[in-house]
């Protein structure tokens, strides 16, 4: 029998620990830090009559919705959607509902550590703010001294977030080139395919549309808003004919009008021979083409000519050439108000980036771009920006990229990839690094809210990187496998325990939001804001004696000034002077009220207070019909020449097609006795991020291998049978689930699970991490990582 | 004194499970237990790869039906199992004697045994955290994404969900039974 702990119980238990004495030895693996002794510790309440609401905004995934936090006698008892902000209407998901429990999570980082065991054992020290601090200061000017004030020498890298930018802004100061973030492992490849098509990453507008063609974005299970809510509620006969392209089975094809199993990784030819439809039957909208097409018949001919048709498509597809040819047409009948869907997510195939071009410029054949029921812009309520002056440091190296090795014989671009791009590639840097392939040295990182053990492939690569760190240093909520592998942990509050940069959010209906701060932050724990305030209080003037000493040029100026004018210079600290909420004030003074309204409602945008108004129990009106942004450009793209961008001869110089071009390597094959590993997300996980929580564990507990059922029975696998999976890049077990909703020469299962972080009480171990098997394959233009490009064996253990 | 009643639009259900997680938040749910107070009822997949069929993987999104006429509460020897003024199916946990009858009784499994109390549970409609505070509807049906639920008072004929129900064709589950459930699914 379960017995239940109060959240009260709870943080009464918080109180006790915090004062007892430090300097124990804490291990992440043993509960000995908490005060549960042997009650378990996860459990609800039941909300009581009193209580306060705070309106917050979500952080258990990327979406940001809009809460509101109901709190009793200082607990927060229950989150429940807030239905002022447009962007997520009044709803909240299973993992938006669950986020208390990430609050009271008895698993979570309390107090500063630093590493006492071997890298990985889970053994740390528990030691003050400022002890940590002041370890951390003490390496990096020994490692900066030692590299001669190369700022490069430290690595930056953070996971999706609000205060993403704080911590930015930190390595801006610091002054390294070093940077790294999501965006490689996730979706830098079909923002920037868009952007250089159509000027921007567009919105798709659900509530308009009527014909939808959705490829490999699974909206139902990998939610996105306000794309999910508005979408299910029209398919199946009631508006928008739903066209599901994935090799599996997924909830999106359960709500699906006709699903279409693609062989993995071809939807380009796809896209190719509905665009040759399109061209060879003349069914685009031939105005808009006339008007708002770059280099059309360029394109055309490139289409044409290399006879992307139907029934080439079909043996590479999968797909009927019959079918792609309905497709083409009925959509091309509802254009504009039909969309082929961008999707919003990591990178499959090594011919991501052609894919989404040319799903951008098949979008642009219909004319819905910029328009109702079409791929939309929007409107952004414009905040204003806080810049602080980084300095400038002499000895600071350039990013640690390559260049081609025979850029003398013309190969233009980068070792591994053709475009550097924000971050640049994670999986690149990463092996460049292990190689001894570095221009200098990198010898420290800097790990915010992010967990490159998990989240990226070739699990086992990480380790031996962060292995290799003379000072990794993380911040983060949780004890995650990659914190395992820190030097000194920072703890920073969850999400219901700051006040974050106030944010704004385009679209049809723009708005801004703010998450405000429920609860005080418990244990000694602290938003990252104050956490690099104390840090660069204690980093800031040390590290400058070092630029000092390396750079001829300031102790010059010194010469000419003072010391103190040239140090206010490269004074870490400023960045973090001020409170969050007065930032915030500043960020929307030129709306009257709007910093109160932020608030007291979390939501805010001109004209609310009118137009918002609730219809019915499910409907509520934000703007009215006539003063939604459906059309912000008069239906052009937003590119510098306005235009649909069909061909990208820049792109050429770089040795990348400049027009979407199918490939003979791209094509699908799996060896005999082989599979392809499929991964992907569903609507009760976010990732590793929610590995430990209780509530929805209490849901899935660990992630099952879909195998086809025929294959499985010839196979003699059972439901829940031990299987293993294994690549190049590793090995993991897990159990078997025979179905139907998958092919023959594939297999799937979630990402998130198969935690090695024994910090994680109830993540431990439960389940596979995909990451571990799948291989590291650099996607060519940009350098993300492949997901669905790795072969597997399978053996029943 | 109302009748109180909820009406299913199921087939925008996307099987996101955020109604369960509502539920169990709010009304303090036993985590782990099996069967607890709402689920989504899925049925395997007919046909086979890749010639399925869309419409047997429907979901079913479920709870408590508080039946007009309910099995439930007809077998309960200790009149644990009672309406309430809003004719809302409840358990009085003081009287249950946990005999299980009215689990055995119920059609549609939407009771379950809570572990702490040793007593059975079931759906209230947030009648005792959400309704008492002076909400208006339950957990469920403002947290879901895709909005399936419409709560209200069907004894009111000018209630949104009364309109709905004028209006929209629907049907019951086992209606066969003689139930009568409260719960109404839209076609």
């Amino acid at each position: 029998m379960k017995i239940e702990i109060s959240r009260r119980r709870f943080l009464q238990g918080s109180v006790a620990l915090s004062v007892v004495a430090t300097g124990a030895t804490v291990s992440l693996a043993q509960k000995s830090d908490n005060a549960f002794g042997n009650v378990p510790a996860y459990g609800i309440t039941k909300t009581s009559k009193d209580g306060v609401e705070i309106p917050t905004l979500c952080e258990i995934c990327v979406n940001k919705c809009a809460a509101l936090a109901r709190v009793e006698n200082g607990v927060v008892t229950k989150l429940d959607p807030n239905p002022y902000f447009p962007k997520s209407k009044n709803m909240l998901c299973p993992r938006g509902n669950a986020g208390i429990q990430a609050l009271y999570d008895p698993d979570r980082l309390k107090y500063p550590l630093i590493r006492e065991g071997a890298k990985g054992s889970g053994r740390f020290k528990r030691v003050t703010w400022d002890e940590a601090y002041a370890y951390i200061a003490q390496k990096m000017v020994t490692i900066l001294d030692e590299e001669k004030d190369n700022r490069s020498s430290f690595l930056f890298c953070a996971g999706e977030g609000i205060a993403e930018h704080t911590f930015k802004t930190f390595y801006q100061s610091f002054g390294s080139s070093n940077w790294l973030n999501h965006a490689s492992l996730c979706l830098q490849t079909v923002t920037s395919a868009y952007s250089l098509t159509l000027g921007a990453y567009p919105f798709s507008d659900f509530e308009n549309a009527n014909y939808v063609i959705m490829a490999g974005a699974n909206r139902a299970e990998a939610i996105v808003t306000p794309d999910t809510m508005d979408l299910f509620k029209r398919t199946q006969g009631r508006g928008a004919k739903l066209i599901y392209v994935d090799p599996i089975f997924t909830n999106t094809a359960a709500k699906a009008d006709v699903w279409l199993a693609i062989k993995p990784g071809t939807d380009l030819a796809f896209v190719l021979a509905l665009t040759y439809v399109t061209l060879e039957e003349k069914l685009y909208n031939i105005p808009y083409v006339k008007e708002h097409f770059q280099d059309f018949e360029v394109y055309q001919n490139h289409i044409l000519g290399h006879q992307y048709t139907p029934e080439w498509a079909e043996k590479i597809t999968g797909i009927p050439a019959k079918q792609i040819r309905t497709i083409a047409r009925d959509f091309m009948r509802h254009a504009p108000k039909a969309i082929y869907y961008p999707g919003r997510r990591s990178t499959f195939a090594k011919s991501d980036f052609q894919l989404r071009r040319a799903m951008a410029i098949f979008q642009g054949l219909g004319g819905g771009i910029d328009t109702k029921g079409g791929l939309v812009f929007g409107k952004t309520l414009p905040l204003d920006e806080h810049e602080a002056d980084s300095p400038m440091y002499a000895n600071a190296q350039a990013r640690a990229i390559r260049k081609k090795e025979d850029a003398s014989k013309g190969e233009a671009g980068y070792a591994d990839c053709a475009i550097v791009s924000g971050g640049g590639s994670w999986i690149g840097w990463r092996n460049r690094f292990l190689e001894g392939k570095m221009p200098y040295n990198v010898r420290g990182m800097f790990i915010y809210k992010h967990n490159p053990v998990l989240n990226m492939p070739n699990s086992a690569k990480t380790i031996e990187m962060l292995s290799k760190m003379d000072l990794v240093v993380a911040i983060d909520t949780m004890p995650s496998d990659t914190v395992m592998y820190a030097d000194v942990v920072l703890p920073e509050c969850t999400y219901l325990e700051r006040t974050d940069p106030v944010k704004t959010f385009g679209g049809v209906e723009p708005a801004i939001a703010q998450r405000n701060k429920v609860i005080e932050p418990l244990f000694e724990t602290k938003p990252v804001m104050d956490i690099l305030k104390g840090l660069t209080q204690k980093l800031s003037k040390p590290l400058f004696e070092i630029t000092k000493k390396h750079d001829e040029e300031v102790r010059a100026s010194i010469e000419e000034s003072s010391h103190e004018e040239v140090y206010a210079e490269f004074d870490l600290t400023k960045p973090f002077m001020h409170s969050q909420e007065e930032l915030n004030a500043q960020a929307v003074a030129k709306y009257p009220g709007a910093a109160e309204i932020l608030k007291q409602k979390g939501v805010y945008y001109p004209l609310m207070e009118t137009m918002f108004e609730q219809r019915t129990l499910n409907e509520y009106q934000y703007y009215p019909e006539n003063s939604k942004f459906y059309t912000v450009n008069g239906g052009r793209p937003k590119t510098a020449s306005k235009k649909v961008e069909c061909n990208l001869s820049t792109m050429a110089d770089k040795g990348v097609d400049a027009m979407p071009t199918w490939k003979e390597e791209f094509a699908y094959h799996v060896p005999t006795d082989k599979f392809r590993l499929i991964t992907g997300r569903h609507a009760q996980f976010t990732q590793s991020g929610t590995s430990n929580n209780a509530m929805l564990r209490d849901l899935i507990d660990e992630n099952y291998i879909w195998i086809n059922a025929n294959v499985a029975k010839q196979k003699k696998i059972h439901f829940g049978d031990r299987i293993e999976v294994s690549s190049s890049a590793g090995k993991v077990f897990l159990k078997a689930y025979p179905t139907e909703k998958i092919g023959p020469n594939m297999v799937f299962f979630i990402h998130g699970f198969g935690s090695q972080s024994k910090g994680l009480s109830l993540a431990y171990q439960s389940g596979a991490n995909d990451n571990a098997v799948i291989e590291d394959i650099i996607e060519p233009v940009y350098g993300a990582s492949v997901m669905h490009e790795t072969n597997v064996e399978l053996r029943k253990v | 004194m109302a009748t109180y009643a909820m009406v299913l639009d199921y087939k925008n259900c996307i099987n996101c499970k955020a109604c369960e997680v509502a539920c169990k938040e709010e009304n303090g749910v036993l985590l782990g237990a099996n069967y607890h107070r709402i689920w989504v009822g899925v049925n395997e997949i007919q046909g086979s790869y890749p010639d399925l069929s869309i419409a047997s993987n429907a979901f079913y999104p479920s709870q408590c039906q508080h039946c007009d006429n309910a099995p439930c509460q007809e077998v309960c020897p200790t009149n644990a199992t009672h309406y309430d003024e809003n004719r809302v199916v409840q358990v009085d946990a003081s009287k249950c004697i946990l005999c299980s009858y009215c689990m055995v009784a119920c059609p549609y499994d939407a009771r379950y045994v809570d572990e702490r109390t040793m007593t059975v549970d079931k759906c209230t409609f947030c009648s005792d955290t959400r309704l008492a505070r002076g909400l208006k509807t339950t957990a469920c049906q403002a947290t879901c994404p895709t909005k399936v639920r419409i709560f209200g008072d069907i004894s009111d004929p000018k209630s949104e969900i009364s309109e709905i129900l004028k209006t929209r064709e629907y049907f019951t589950l086992k209606a066969s039974f003689g139930t009568e459930p409260k719960l109404f699914y839209l076609k």
